[in-house]
């Protein structure tokens, strides 16, 4: 089984937060950075069907020169090689151009599994892996909580896709294919010392991103939400205490 | 070759080992550093005012290969703070003139050199910690990295990873300031002995961005006095650096006498001092972090040398309490380790006898030059503030001689006095703001602290029945209050009494609980590998 698996970097969970000068996105010079969650669990989902059914691990990632870091963690825990798309403007470009990037450099090969995370913790379109699956031409289903092969045929595998409110469904499709991944699907396994060593003579393609389509949007702005905390002391007799209560919480608050 | 810690010091021997010398068959050593942070440079926090000549020293070409050291200090201001007002002094000291020193962030320095260091042929393995060190009878044979994948209960987690045994022929400890491993060796063999004990103090610093036109990058400015009594050591710091960024710190003495002082508190009304808050108003507060440092100098530096095995950096106390420097020191060291590990080495003889080669560098060499004239500088401090700065300055004249020397000194933790019923005198603690003060829970979110909460705690306290009982009635649980991470707490226990909580995920690793804790009960073993603060920018 060929299996690509796209990962994205991106600004560290819970890192603290600060607007650039353009007001456009995060200052991100001196973030710290990781792999995308849900894009982790997909590699690690992507080993395990290798090490069931043999094969190769493809990680792709599209980026600036920084996304490296995550390109050498994904060869550390076991992908096989990495193809590295080398754009400076994609941290803020939309999904669609993201997409385009990955499928430029996906391309050529022919991937019997295409996997990403389900979304990005940054952006968090979840459209990426979608507008991928489209230019590669490939069958695609989200929200993957379960791969399985098909015994109904070959070339079929069966997925289960997590619905609202604890409902989950089985799919039976053809491959190749192109799945999002849900975080919490399996148990992230550590990088060894020795997959870091091996890491280092891994091959890592890199390939310019030549022709980037015009970007659907634009970020506007970007805003840090405003905390707002007002106490008001409501005095009088109980009864008109309580009447002006219900009344603050239903005209002025809407809570009612 | 094994280097356990990837600072200044152990990057630096690494450096040095890759790109000096070649091993007997012509070929360089292999050499690889263990970091237990997830990159290299996450846990490295200084102030820092920067001496390059240990950089120039072990790669003069650093201007050209894009070192982060940009920033020439440009004035140096000393103070003595009041509580209201400020006082310069008239001259600035000769050991706090900056002039060709540079400002800069260590955890930037430390990640390009990392990057340079793996360049040279190195192996840099971050996140992993050197759990235990590997003995063949007396003789150091490698380093046990920490089991990964256990849970709360100490069980295996299905994606339990064993630690693995890393053998060398030399190992190198640049586990920093009070580091777990140097720890355990300096007991084990006493390299102690007849040595001063090592004394510490506590650093902590926030990192800021403020409006332009506050202080020219490159501005130094260092303050005593106010917020400490005269009789405690320590002093604040602010080094501006370009785009309005500033680091702003304190440093307090861990050989205070009162349980009640809580330096993360004493940081935050220095903050408050009309001087540090009319240059941080306005501004945002965007990194915090702490970390020990040895003060103690030249009379505290333990033997360095033991079959198989040197010390270096923080972790031996190379650090000159007088010009408030150590990043250069510790870089020093790592050199002079890696030149008598490569001698070892090609002689096939790495036993103690040989690798004492090393303490012939350091006291040929410049850290001796630098550190022995103000030996005792940091004990004269323990008599207070005015005998200290008296003593600082006869030193410079008579190369550090005095009556006594060395001049005697005590671990820091037993000076602390016992509360006897009495009230602290520390003062109440500071209004938090949120703009200009912060509490510690706030802070360590700054820090970007984080580790798997289903791991065993890190800090291994003895006895906990001493804390609700001996500890509450003689000191009142300083741990509670010395921790800058809010780690310790004091919570009610089921049926009355309190009981000790230890909130291992906020670890800083400052070491400062291990360091000052009175009992000396609480031991500081590395978390999980890749866990701990992330110090980008710092």
């Amino acid at each position: 089984m060929k299996i690509a698996v796209c990962i994205k970097q991106v600004v560290t969970r819970d890192w603290p937060l600060r607007i650039d000068e353009s007001a456009g996105w995060v200052r991100d010079g001196d973030a710290s950075f990781e792999m995308n969650e849900p894009d982790a669990y997909a590699l690690e989902e992507g080993l395990r069907l290798k090490e069931r059914h043999g094969g190769e691990v493809v990680v792709c990632s599209a980026g600036p020169a920084r996304v490296a870091q995550v390109i050498r963690e994904a060869l550390a825990r076991g992908a096989d090689r990495a193809i590295h798309v080398v754009s400076e403007d994609l941290p803020t470009a939309d999904a669609g151009v993201v997409a385009e990037a990955l499928a430029a450099a996906l391309r050529d090969e022919s991937f019997d599994l295409v996997l990403t995370g389900l979304q990005s913790d940054d952006q968090g379109f979840g459209e990426t892996g979608v507008i991928l699956a489209d230019r590669l031409g490939l069958p695609h289903a989200t929200i993957i909580m379960e791969i399985a092969a098909d015994g109904d045929g070959e070339g079929r595998i069966r997925v289960k896709r997590e619905l609202e409110g604890g409902w989950f469904q089985w799919l039976s499709m053809p491959t190749p294919a192109l799945l999002t991944i849900q975080s919490g699907i399996n148990q992230l396994r550590y990088a060894t010392l020795r997959g870091i060593m091996a890491a280092k003579r891994k091959e890592v393609r890199t390939v310019p991103f030549a022709s980037p389509p015009p970007s659907a949007w634009n970020i506007v702005a970007l805003r840090v939400p405003v905390k707002d905390k007002q106490t008001r002391f409501v005095d009088g007799p109980p009864e008109a205490a309580a009447a002006e209560l219900v009344r603050l919480l239903r005209d002025e608050a809407r809570a009612l | 070759m094994l280097i356990v810690g990837g600072g200044p010091a152990g990057l630096a021997a690494a450096y040095r080992l890759a790109t000096r010398h070649r091993g007997p068959g012509g070929d360089p050593p292999v050499v690889a550093v263990l970091e237990k942070s997830r990159e290299a440079g996450a846990h490295m926090l200084s102030g820092a005012v920067l001496d390059p000549s240990a950089l120039t020293d072990l790669m003069p070409d650093w201007r050209s290969r894009g070192a982060p050291v940009e920033v020439p200090v440009t004035e140096d201001r000393i103070y003595f703070l009041t509580e209201r007002r400020r006082i310069p002094f008239p001259v600035t000291p000769p050991p706090l003139r900056n002039h060709g020193n540079y400002v800069i962030s260590l955890n930037r320095l430390v990640r390009w050199l990392a990057g340079q260091v793996e360049a040279a042929g190195v192996d840099i393995f971050a996140g992993f910690a050197g759990a235990e060190l590997l003995y063949e009878g007396d003789r150091v044979v490698g380093v046990r990295t920490g089991d990964r994948g256990i849970d709360r209960e100490g069980n295996r987690k299905a994606t339990f990873e064993p630690g693995v045994d890393i053998r060398a022929q030399v190992t190198v400890l640049a586990d920093g300031v009070r580091g777990n491993l140097t720890k355990s060796l300096v007991e084990r063999f006493r390299l102690d002995g007849g040595r001063l004990p090592q004394v510490y103090a506590v650093g902590i610093k926030e990192l800021w961005d403020v409006p332009a036109g506050r202080l020219p990058a490159g501005a130094v400015i260092h303050t005593l006095g106010y917020p400490l009594p005269h009789e405690q050591f320590g002093g604040g710091f602010l080094y501006a650096l370009p785009d309005g960024a500033l680091s702003v710190g304190f440093v307090a003495g861990l050989d205070y006498r009162d349980p009640g002082f809580d330096p993360h508190s004493a940081f935050q009304r220095f903050k408050r001092h009309p001087l540090v808050a009319g240059l941080l108003a306005g501004g945002e507060m965007v990194r915090y972090g702490a970390k020990a440092l040895p003060e103690g100098g030249w009379h505290a530096i333990p033997r360095c040398h033991v079959d198989g095995a040197l010390i270096v950096g923080d972790a031996a106390g190379f650090l000159n309490s007088m010009r408030l420097k150590g990043i250069h020191l510790a870089m020093q060291s790592g050199i002079a380790a890696a030149d008598a590990a490569l001698d070892a080495l090609e002689a096939w003889d790495t036993s103690a006898e040989r690798l004492a080669r090393y303490a012939a560098l350091v006291e040929s060499g410049p850290i001796r030059r630098e550190l022995h004239p103000v030996r005792n500088v940091h004990q004269a401090f323990a008599g207070g503030l005015l005998p200290g700065l008296l003593y600082s300055g006869l030193s410079l004249v008579t190369g550090g001689w005095w009556i006594r020397d060395p001049m005697p000194a005590h671990p820091g933790h037993q000076r602390m006095q016992h509360v006897r019923g009495e009230r602290s005198a520390a003062p109440d603690a500071v209004p938090v703001d949120r703009r200009l003060t912060f509490d510690k829970l706030t802070n360590v979110h700054y820090s970007g602290t984080r580790h798997d909460e289903d791991q065993p705690s890190h800090l291994l306290v003895q006895d906990t029945d001493v804390c609700r009982t001996r500890c509450r009635e003689e000191y009142g649980n300083p741990c509670t209050r010395f921790c800058p991470a809010a780690v310790y707490e004091m919570v009610d226990a089921r049926g009355g009494g309190k009981r000790l909580q230890i909130n291992a995920s906020n670890c800083v690793h400052c070491k400062t609980c291990d360091i000052m804790d009175p009992y000396q009960i609480i031991d500081w073993v590395p978390p999980e590998g890749g866990g701990g603060p992330r110090y980008e920018g710092m």
